[in-house]
């Protein structure tokens, strides 16, 4: 037998350098979403976001070359959670589960992620990284209403479904739940039940 | 007698006129690029000097909700109703052919409002009024429809043709699925009638 292999296996080495570096990057996407949801939709200054993440300006820009490029890693740390906390539930439940299922957590989730949303697209400008993602989110959607919805989907023409999906996303679409909200004054409830009613006239029948 | 222009009246309306002309700039230049622009781009948009712009409008907000103001009375001038005693059919093709043209007109101003009503409050007010409009000409378009439901139904019904109807929901059917305006009418009208409750019999 060699020495070598009578030696111990060698544990991987940790590089604590680069995890602390990730770890405050972590901290300053938190920072920045944290200050982009409490004041949408405006951008956080790269001083404020600093100041929260408890970073020098100067960390901040040492891991990422500019304000825009934050803002893109967390829209992309921000759409790992919405996916995360919105998992599809229910989709082989009747008609009547499906629709209150997908309502109640597009619901939560227009809830919770509406200021960022707003800020996202407010601040869009002309970045295609951000509008390449606000495109992602709403093909989420549609897979998601897709998968919820696939057997009334499945009874319909290429063309018709087409129109239907595009029909429900603009419906379940998070503009549309804040106007329930802060325009119509709906409860989360109220909101929810306007969501299921329309849905539910919009799909045809449920085959047998 | 004086010439015609140089009388209070004739200043007046040339005041007039630069003001119009000077919203129109506005406009123009919202279309251009969704940004609010500045005073300088405006007043050289409109062929005038900066200093008459704030002659006629005391700041920038006050330009910005005169020019809103501007643009929803054109809109609503655009938009008459139209066929409003026509049969279920007429009703839906004519509302949303009529939503439709407004949409594919301001949406780009629209965007830009929305962008901004946090620095703005009276922004809010603007767009609640026209939130409000929209819906009244549902009302009035789908009165017979709508006129048997609970009120709590007629409710959550409205609400949904209105989000059904809004202006992001025609930018998304245009720009990010590619339909064409006559495709995306037809979205429009099919879903609307899936939406409303029959016709009660007797009623065209």
């Amino acid at each position: 037998m060699s020495g070598t292999e009578m030696s111990p296996p060698r544990p991987t080495r940790v590089d604590g350098r680069r995890l602390r570096s990730e770890r405050t990057k972590q901290l300053i996407i938190e920072a920045y979403l944290a200050l982009a949801q409490e004041n949408s939709p405006q951008v956080p200054t790269a001083a404020e976001i600093a100041h929260r993440a408890g970073y020098s300006v100067r960390s901040v820009f040492e891991r990422f070359p500019d304000i825009r490029a934050l803002q893109i890693a967390a829209t992309d740390y921000a759409l790992v959670q919405v996916a995360a906390l919105a998992p599809a539930r229910d989709s082989h439940g009747d008609r009547a589960t499906r629709i209150r299922t997908q309502v109640e957590t597009r619901g939560q989730s227009c809830e919770r992620w509406l200021p960022l949303w707003r800020s996202l697209v407010v601040n869009q400008g002309d970045s295609p990284e951000l509008k390449q993602r606000i495109v992602l989110s709403r093909q989420r959607v549609i897979a998601r209403l897709e998968l919820m919805y696939a057997p009334e989907l499945s009874t319909l023409t290429e063309t018709e479904r087409r129109y239907v999906l595009i029909v429900l996303e603009a419906l379940t679409d998070v503009e549309s739940w804040a106007r329930m909200r802060e325009f119509f004054g709906l409860s989360f409830e109220e909101a929810c039940l306007a969501w299921r009613q329309a849905i539910d006239r919009l799909l045809p029948p449920t085959p047998a | 007698m004086g010439p015609p222009s140089s009388s209070p009246d004739g200043r007046r309306l040339r005041s007039e006129r630069t003001k119009q002309s000077i919203m129109e700039a506005y406009i123009e230049l919202l279309r251009e690029r969704p940004e609010i622009p500045t005073a300088a781009e405006i007043a050289a948009r409109a062929g005038i000097s900066t200093r008459s712009v704030f002659e006629r409008f005391v700041d920038l907000q006050r330009l910005s909700l005169a020019t809103v103001d501007h643009a929803f009375a054109m809109g609503e001038a655009q938009a008459v109703a139209r066929n409003i005693d026509g049969d279920r059919q007429t009703r839906v093709r004519s509302h949303v052919e009529t939503r439709a043209q407004t949409c594919e007109h301001w949406l780009p101003v629209w965007r830009v409002v929305i962008a901004n009503l946090g620095r703005l409050d009276a922004l809010r007010e603007r767009v609640r009024f026209i939130r409000l409009a929209i819906v009244k000409r549902m009302e009035l378009m789908y009165r017979l429809e709508l006129e048997g439901l609970p009120a709590q139904e007629r409710r959550d019904l409205l609400i949904a043709l209105e989000a059904l109807i809004d202006f992001e929901s025609w930018g998304r059917m245009r720009e990010s699925h590619g339909l064409s305006f006559d495709e995306a009418c037809s979205v429009w009208m099919r879903m609307i009638d899936r939406l409303l409750p029959p016709t009660p019999h007797g009623q065209p």
